[in-house]
């Protein structure tokens, strides 16, 4: 066995790697006519090949017959710094050595080589060398190739040269978020990273969810780990209110507004660069939350070769509008059943026609007169006035938002201390009225060589976000969106704006149609959700070198939120809860503290063989506390205060915490700089999994081993492969989730206290008192290839792996006398496909053409499952039976619910007597997955002397969702698609079942119009409001203008960069509401698959000035 | 050297075991939810239990058994139109779901109260009324439920099989009858944990032994169960009274007294103020058959001398015909102009109303208990001819709203309140008579029970399943064929999270839709 790896080393060798003429000539002819071949060979015995061929190449050394030394250091032409990870290689590349951390390198050579110093990025220096030399001082360029990510960020913090990773990762500097600025600067990932999802809420302070490598988990953690600066982030990911009830808000309590996480406040102006880590074998190092990938955020720190201070000034201003919506119908005003007149109150027209939702009455072609509502008595009109309609609600209500940012930075440094500093300030309008927020955000980064050995860097960033008011989002009598969907377009928004019955103000809205649905401006300016959020992120990191191989870095972050926010409800509020108004409290303190040592260890074993140790142990504390407190019923009308309480005030706290510790360590090898391999361990003791009773399960290992093989450095291959990079990995990961307190059984308190006693009650959620942590194991294979001196980039990615035990919710019969059971799903299996290219088309002195793209494709597939079906979340209307329900076979996220009655050859069965569409209430039918299958982007970018301009488009396909908008519209009449058939009836496309059971075709006029379209859309079943949430969207679209140094010198300038921008620019999907990619809020996450009440996406142009000050 | 080698090494590993053994540190302490309690005295769970069932009867009685049973008729446009017998499959989940989280408690209270050392058997014994009282709305409402398995997913048991009615109603009659065992013992309850009778355990006894006869009548119509029922009512009324005693007036009454404001979040806030919006309270006119009766009557109940400020003691606001009502279940398209309605909170004036009255939470009555001897003493089941027994029950009726208006039964304003009316008792009455229009004993006993059990959850849709009476009007916007909904079918959820049990349960009892008969109604 042993002989035949020796001799298929040997082989390789003298295949690859003699000096022979004919061996050369062997060489051309493989890579002429058995290139592949070989290519697959060579894949089959890497591992013993290298190992094999690290001998003979100490054997080639012996055979020298005269070397001489060589020392110096290779520094960046551009600014004298040392750079670290040179290669120093012949012409054929053998390599000789590398250059450590301060550029500085040391060889031994035969005289007469021919030596290259050659690093990605850098243009190849050649030296002959035929003497021995000290204190050589080599310059290096950098290339001009755009793939200048060397050094990249990964887990722990951790710099490693990119070509060492085994696994994939997506590295985007700063241009990414500040070229097109989004409000959410994490609104700037679409499109760019493959692989990346985002679900969103909308509004001004909307949230996003980030999710790598689409979701293999619904209802539990699936977020990706966010790290500022080696600090978690994630503990201020709580993002909602979750003050009162839910989304879909019906019945009566106060509805959620998304106040935002944390992660929106950093100023994209701080940001370095964004690395994301996509697979577990990339996010191992982060343990249990790196389990769903990691995204890396590194800020800007003072530049090291700036002698003078630097200052930069950035402005930016954008204005947003509604970007699309429903297709709304202007042609038909209020009533029921077709009516022919309108009366507002009774009157000498007949009855009163206000009371209704719907907009099945009379048409306004008919130019009828009618006693309307009057805005300035607030009630009937004395006269008819004309019929007619006025501005839909999304060009009548909806206003232009606008916002401004600005932010300075100063950068420096002072002896050995550099120092940063920059302050923004950010001011949002938003497009509905009295909505907005504003952001101060001011931070700090220094770092000090205190002595040869010591390194210190601190990182502080404060942000203070501040809103009179947030949109609650969702559906309910105290939601816009509400009102928007049943908008009668006979109404004049404006008669809206003076919402007080006269001499009732405080205490009494009009109502214009019915009291269902609030006023817009009075949800707008008397339905208020306040916040005040104060936050610090902040670590400090010490490095001492002991020797030049021992490191110890020791660091402890913490990030801490203090929120406070209001919730406002006047009398008489809209819902049926508040009819005295309602204030309510929420204080809430946050934190999460880290405090982790890393030992590095770095030696060089053999001249080829470089290893890096590093072990290292981490603690975690994470504590959330709220305290809330509700005035519901207000003393005096119109004043918000705790001491205006009616009723007893209410307490309802909230708390989490968990803990985690750990160990872990990595080996890093690399051999000759083109194979590496690393090998991960660690060790997760998570508090979630202990109970009252145990701590047996609380701990779990996982390792990770990955390898990265640079073969065009191995190999000669032909010139136009700049770059070959093949790698792979094996990861297993575990986690034991976030959310604590579900491993015992606990009583609560019964209706907030409310009781004598105080009154208790079982849990509605039936803990599980043996949770296990759930298990990941991933397989992943990519290649990075690069072309034509690296203008024409390919990086791919496969993965598949299974997950097993995730902690999960479900929805359970209510009959086992609880809502929800958290349990461990059996086993889902997740592959996928992910590619990203980019290519420099044209590239002169003055001009470049650039394009980009990425490709995603992800799958799931529920093996294992304790029971035959998991449903794992309800819809909002349970009429429809619509469900997100796991069997095994299907997918995560597969939507059931009911649907129409279908004849065997698939048509809709109608009613034969009334002609209304059937449904089938009585078996659940699957309509689709809310995960889509693809998504690619495409951009391009031209640069001509000094302007660029840049295009990103995005889509995705394959996914579906069910839209209440859509439903709850058709239903009433409000969208032109329930326009035919308006008095003379409609037959319905389809067939009727005849007595005998057969089916013929149907003829039958269906008049009752308004029971048609409810019929066939509304929700006595989830069929006819499911629609595919494919899109393509034109995310971004930029021109920027660079001045000339000229100008900008004469200005006493440094730089000056004028830059106008779009985003969101246009929308291309079937999705007939405002935006296929919708979140919708559920607690303290964004869920998937039922869009209830979402607020419009929008629109944004904006212009950019960067300046900067020397 | 190397000693000091080795000693390092024992220290590093020393310190690499501390670590270890830190790394589970607090994690006991940490994980345990600092505002949960993981044991509870039965005392703590009683009051929200029973008003968290008493709120969902209170509700659905409003927007269900009214619009079924004619109180009332919603001219709106809400989501289908339950006086048409449209019902959507939606309409079952909340009661399935309030009832069965409650249960969880009621048999919890039960447990706790069987416990070594806080051994309570008046807990025990509440805690078998309660789950009596909502299983039979449960089965009443479903047919078969989950009955022996429910409420143990504590145990594991997720999807629990459903039993058959007849074996859930035989239970609940062990239940009731060992109650009432346990409460001779009399054992004191603390009285703020009993919002239904302030701690008086004798009126719990009471209250169990009449929810005892209402299952008994329920079911005597089957003919397998018929003789064991009617011996055990005969033993309850007639040879063993001093053993079993019932509700005898309105003291007995089992209610929750709301708190009478129209705050929506205090303690007893009347349900309709938590759960229904003023608008809404008054949108839904009165029906002909209700309103009319009342008219017709001149019934005490509508007469504004006996209510507040000039509105009667049901809060009943004339229409512009007076105190007329709608028809129930008119042709579609044709909606007849509102008449009488309830007053809500918040109209001008602040006229009385039922949203904030305190007295709408009824879990029975004693009225209710009269009309039950009323049909068993002419079906000749127990000693009497019933007219004792209906004529107390119209004056307890009508006492438990205006009280005292009537001294008793033998009032003699009782009789000549019904004699004007038309509705005094007829022995020569044949005991029924399905032909609508006809005059018999159990129409005459079912229109006064109708008046009795408003607002009382289903009952007059329960009892109207049993025997067809009172004649309702049927109009011509009827859907369903016409034919009164016998059930409610299972909630959506149950089909995909107890699929097996669901399936079996359709094979045995019958399609789940509106119109499979539950077991009592089957001949």
């Amino acid at each position: 066995m042993n002989q035949t790896f020796t001799r298929l080393g040997v082989m390789l060798r003298h295949a690859l790697h003699s000096k022979r003429k004919d061996a050369t000539q062997h060489l051309k002819k493989l890579r002429t006519s058995k290139f592949i071949y070989t290519a697959i060979l060579c894949c089959k015995v890497l591992v013993f090949g290298v190992l094999i061929q690290g001998i003979s190449a100490q054997q080639l050394l012996a055979q020298t017959t005269q070397n001489v030394s060589l020392k110096g250091t290779v520094v960046d032409d551009a600014d004298g710094r040392g750079i670290p990870g040179i290669t120093i290689s012949d012409s054929n590349r053998k390599v000789y050595g590398t250059t450590n951390e301060n550029g500085a390198f040391s060889v031994t050579v035969p005289k007469g080589t021919v030596l290259n110093f050659s690093m990605i990025g850098y243009t190849t220096i050649v030296r002959t060398i035929n003497e021995s030399q000290t204190g050589l001082n080599i310059r290096i360029k950098e290339s001009s190739s755009s793939l200048n990510e060397v050094v990249i960020t990964t887990a722990l913090g951790i710099k490693r040269s990119e070509r060492a990773l085994g696994y994939a990762t997506t590295t985007l500097d700063s241009n990414a978020f500040t070229d097109a600025v989004a409000s959410n600067w994490t609104d700037a990932l679409s499109g760019k990273v493959a692989g990346l999802n985002l679900v969103r809420n909308g509004g001004p302070a909307g949230s996003n969810k980030i999710i790598l490598r689409g979701e293999n988990n619904l209802t539990g953690d699936n977020e990706a780990l966010i790290v500022i600066d080696g600090v978690v982030a994630s503990s201020s990911a709580r993002r909602t209110s979750a003050t009162g009830g839910g989304a879909y808000g019906t019945s009566g309590d106060i509805m959620p507004a998304d106040f935002g996480s944390a992660l929106n406040d950093l100023n994209p102006d701080d940001i370095e660069s964004v690395t994301t880590l996509k697979g577990p074998a990339a996010s191992a190092l982060y343990g249990q939350r790196g389990a769903n990938g990691a995204i890396v955020i590194t800020t800007k720190s003072a530049n090291k070769n700036r002698k003078r201070l630097g200052i930069t000034f950035t402005s930016n201003t954008s204005w947003e509008e509604v970007g699309r919506g429903p297709d709304i119908q202007q042609e038909y005003g209020a009533g029921l059943d077709g009516v022919a007149y309108f009366s507002h109150n009774a009157s000498a027209d007949g009855a009163s026609t206000r009371s209704t939702s719907a907009s099945w009455g009379p048409s306004f072609a008919a130019g009828g007169m009618f006693f309307q509502y009057d805005p300035a008595t607030k009630t009937q009109g004395t006269m008819r006035t004309p019929w007619v309609a006025y501005a839909n609600p999304i060009d009548g209500f909806f206003k232009t938002g606008i916002e401004t940012s600005n932010s300075v930075s100063l950068d420096g440094t002072v002896k050995n201390v550099g120092l940063r500093f920059s302050a923004s300030h950010g001011n949002n309008e938003w497009i509905v009225p009295n909505t907005g927020l504003e952001r101060t955000s001011v931070s700090l980064s220094a770092n000090a060589k205190l002595t040869k050995k010591l390194n210190l860097v601190l990182k502080a960033a404060y942000n203070n976000r501040h809103s009179d008011n947030l949109p609650a989002t969702g559906y309910g009598n105290q939601s816009l969106m509400y009102w928007f969907m049943f908008a009668q377009p006979n109404v004049n928004i404006d008669w809206y704006r003076d919402y007080w019955v006269p001499g009732q103000e405080q205490r009494k809205f009009v109502d214009i149609t019915t009291s269902n649905p609030e006023s817009p401006y009075a949800i707008s300016y008397e339905y208020i959700n306040a916040q005040r959020r104060n936050g610090v992120l902040g670590s400090l990191q010490a490095t001492y070198n002991f020797t030049k191989e021992l490191s110890l870095m020791v660091r402890s972050s913490i990030d801490y939120n203090h929120d406070t926010r209001e919730t406002r409800r006047p009398y008489d509020a809209s819902g049926l809860r508040y009819t005295q108004g309602s204030f309510r409290e929420q204080n809430i303190n946050s934190y999460e503290i880290n405090a982790d040592f890393l030992l590095r260890y770095n030696k060089s074993l053999t001249k080829d063989l470089q290893l890096t140790a590093t072990a290292g142990g981490s603690q975690m504390r994470n504590r959330y506390h709220k305290a809330e407190l509700r005035a519901d019923g207000l003393a005096v009308p119109g004043i918000y205060r705790l001491d205006n309480n009616l009723n007893p005030l209410i307490s309802v706290p909230d708390t989490a915490r968990y803990n985690i510790n750990s160990f872990y360590g990595v080996a890093s090898l690399a051999y000759k700089n083109y194979l590496y391999l690393d090998l991960t361990a660690r060790q997760d003791w998570n508090s979630t999994l202990a109970s009252p009773l145990r701590t047996d399960n609380v701990g779990f290992f996982y390792p990770s081993a990955s390898l990265s093989f640079i073969a065009s450095d191995f190999w000669k291959l032909p010139k136009q492969i700049s770059y070959l990079k093949l790698r792979g990995s094996i990861a297993q990961v575990g986690s034991g989730a976030t959310t604590p307190y579900l491993t015992a059984y606990n009583y609560i308190l019964a209706a907030n206290g409310i009781y004598p006693g105080p009154a208790m009650t079982n849990p509605s959620v039936l803990p599980n008192l043996n949770l296990k942590p759930l298990s990941t194991i991933t397989y992943e294979v990519g290649a990075e290839l690069r072309l034509f001196k690296s203008r024409l980039n390919f990086d791919f990615a496969a993965y598949t792996g299974s997950t097993k035990n995730q902690i999960l919710s479900r929805v359970i019969d209510r009959s086992s006398g609880y809502n929800i059971a958290v349990f461990n799903a059996g086993r889902v299996d997740n592959k996928g496909l992910e590619m990203s290219v980019n290519a420099t088309l044209l590239q002169s002195k003055s001009f470049k053409w650039t394009m980009n793209g990425t490709f995603t494709a992800n799958r799931n597939k529920v093996k294992e499952l304790a029971d035959s079906a998991v449903v794992l979340r309800s819809g909002p209307l349970s009429t429809s039976g619509g469900q997100i329900m796991a069997v095994v076979g299907g997918s995560l996220g597969d939507i059931y619910g009911f649907g129409l009655q279908r004849s065997p050859d698939g048509q809709i069965v109608f009613d034969a007597t009334t002609g209304l569409a059937r449904e089938n209430a009585s078996d659940l039918k699957y309509f689709g997955n809310a995960m889509p299958k693809f998504r690619f982007s495409f951009g391009t970018a031209v640069t001509v002397d000094k302007f660029t301009a840049s295009v990103l488009f995005d889509a995705q396909f394959g996914g579906v969702g069910h839209s209440l908008t859509f439903t709850r519209m058709a239903s009433l009449g409000k969208l032109k698609l329930t326009l035919p058939g308006r008095y003379n009836g409609l037959i319905g496309e389809g067939v009727v079942q005849n007595a005998d059971g057969s089916y013929s075709p149907n003829t039958t006029v269906a008049t009752d119009i308004e029971g048609y379209y409810d019929s066939l859309y509304g929700s006595r079943q989830l069929e006819g409001s499911i629609f595919r949430t494919d899109y393509l969207k034109f995310r971004e679209a930029n021109i920027s203008y660079a001045f000339s140094k000229r100008l900008v010198s004469s200005l006493g300038l440094s730089k000056m960069t004028l830059g106008v921008y779009g985003r969101n620019l246009f929308i291309w999907s079937p999705w007939p509401a405002f935006d296929p990619e919708f979140g919708t809020l559920a607690g303290s996450d964004i869920v998937q698959g039922f869009e209830t009440g979402q607020l419009p996406s929008t629109r944004t142009y904006g212009v950019r000035l960067v300046v900067g000050i020397n | 050297m190397k000693k000091i080698r080795n000693i390092n090494r024992y220290t590093f590993l020393l310190a690499v075991g501390v670590s270890l053994a830190s790394c589970k540190k607090d994690f006991q302490e940490v994980n345990t939810d600092p505002i949960g309690v993981n044991a509870v005295s039965a005392d703590k769970l009683l009051a929200p239990a029973l008003t968290n069932v008493l709120n969902a009867n209170v509700i659905r009685n409003r927007n269900f058994n009214n619009e079924l049973m004619q109180v009332t008729v919603d001219l709106g446009e809400a989501e289908g139109r339950i006086f048409r017998y449209d019902v959507r499959r939606n309409f079952a989940d909340y009661t399935w779901n309030t009832w069965f989280v409650e249960l969880t408690n009621f048999r919890d209270i039960n447990t706790i109260a069987s416990q070594e050392g806080s051994v309570n058997t008046s807990y025990q014994a509440i805690s078998k009324i309660a789950e009596a009282w909502t299983f039979q709305l449960l089965t009443d409402t479903y047919g078969d439920v989950p009955y022996t398995q429910a409420n143990q997913g504590k145990a594991g048991i997720l999807e629990p099989v459903y039993d058959k009615q007849k074996d859930i109603y035989l239970s609940l009659l062990t239940k009731l009858e060992e109650a009432n065992t346990l409460l001779t013992a009399g054992q004191a309850i603390v009285p703020s944990s009993d919002p239904v009778y302030q701690g008086d355990v004798t009126k719990w006894r009471r209250l169990g032994n009449s929810l005892y006869l209402r299952l008994l009548l329920r079911i005597a119509g089957k003919a397998d169960v018929n003789a064991q029922v009617v011996a055990k009512m005969k033993e309850m009324i007639d040879t063993n009274p001093s053993k079993y005693p019932i509700m005898e007036n309105n003291t007995h009454t089992a209610k929750i007294l709301w708190n009478g404001t129209n705050s929506s979040t205090a303690l007893y806030s009347s349900p309709y103020m938590i759960s229904v919006r003023a608008v809404d309270f008054r949108g839904p006119g009165i029906s002909e058959f209700f309103m009319n009766n009342l008219s017709t009557w001149a019934d005490p109940r509508i007469n504004q001398a006996y209510g507040r400020n000039n509105v009667n003691r049901w809060g009943i606001a004339p229409g512009p015909g007076g105190y007329v009502g709608v028809p129930s279940g008119y042709p579609i398209g044709g909606s007849p102009v509102k008449q009488a309605y309830f007053y809500s909170e918040g109209q001008s004036g602040s006229p009385l109303s039922l949203q904030t009255d305190p007295y709408t939470g009824i879990i029975m009555n004693v009225a209710e208990v009269d009309f039950i001897l009323a049909e068993a003493a002419s079906r000749g089941w127990i000693n009497g001819t019933g007219e004792a027994y209906y004529y107390k029950g119209v004056a307890d009726a009508i006492n438990y709203w205006i009280p005292s208006l009537f001294t008793n039964g033998n009032d003699a304003a009782v009789r000549s309140y019904a004699l004007a009316g038309d509705f005094d008792w007829d022995n020569t009455f044949p005991l029924d008579n399905a032909t609508v229009g006809s005059s018999s004993k159990l129409q005459l006993i079912h229109l006064q029970k109708y008046y009795a059990m408003f607002l009382v959850d289903f009952q007059q849709w329960f009892e109207y399943r049993r025997t067809g009476h009172p004649f309702l009007p049927k109009g011509s916007g009827l859907t369903n064929g016409g034919r009164m909904p016998a059930r409610l079918n299972y909630p959506t959820v149950s089909i995909s999270t107890n699929a097996t049990n669901y399936k079996n349960v359709v094979a045995s009892q019958g399609p789940d839709d509106i119109n499979t008969l539950v077991w009592w109604q089957r001949p």
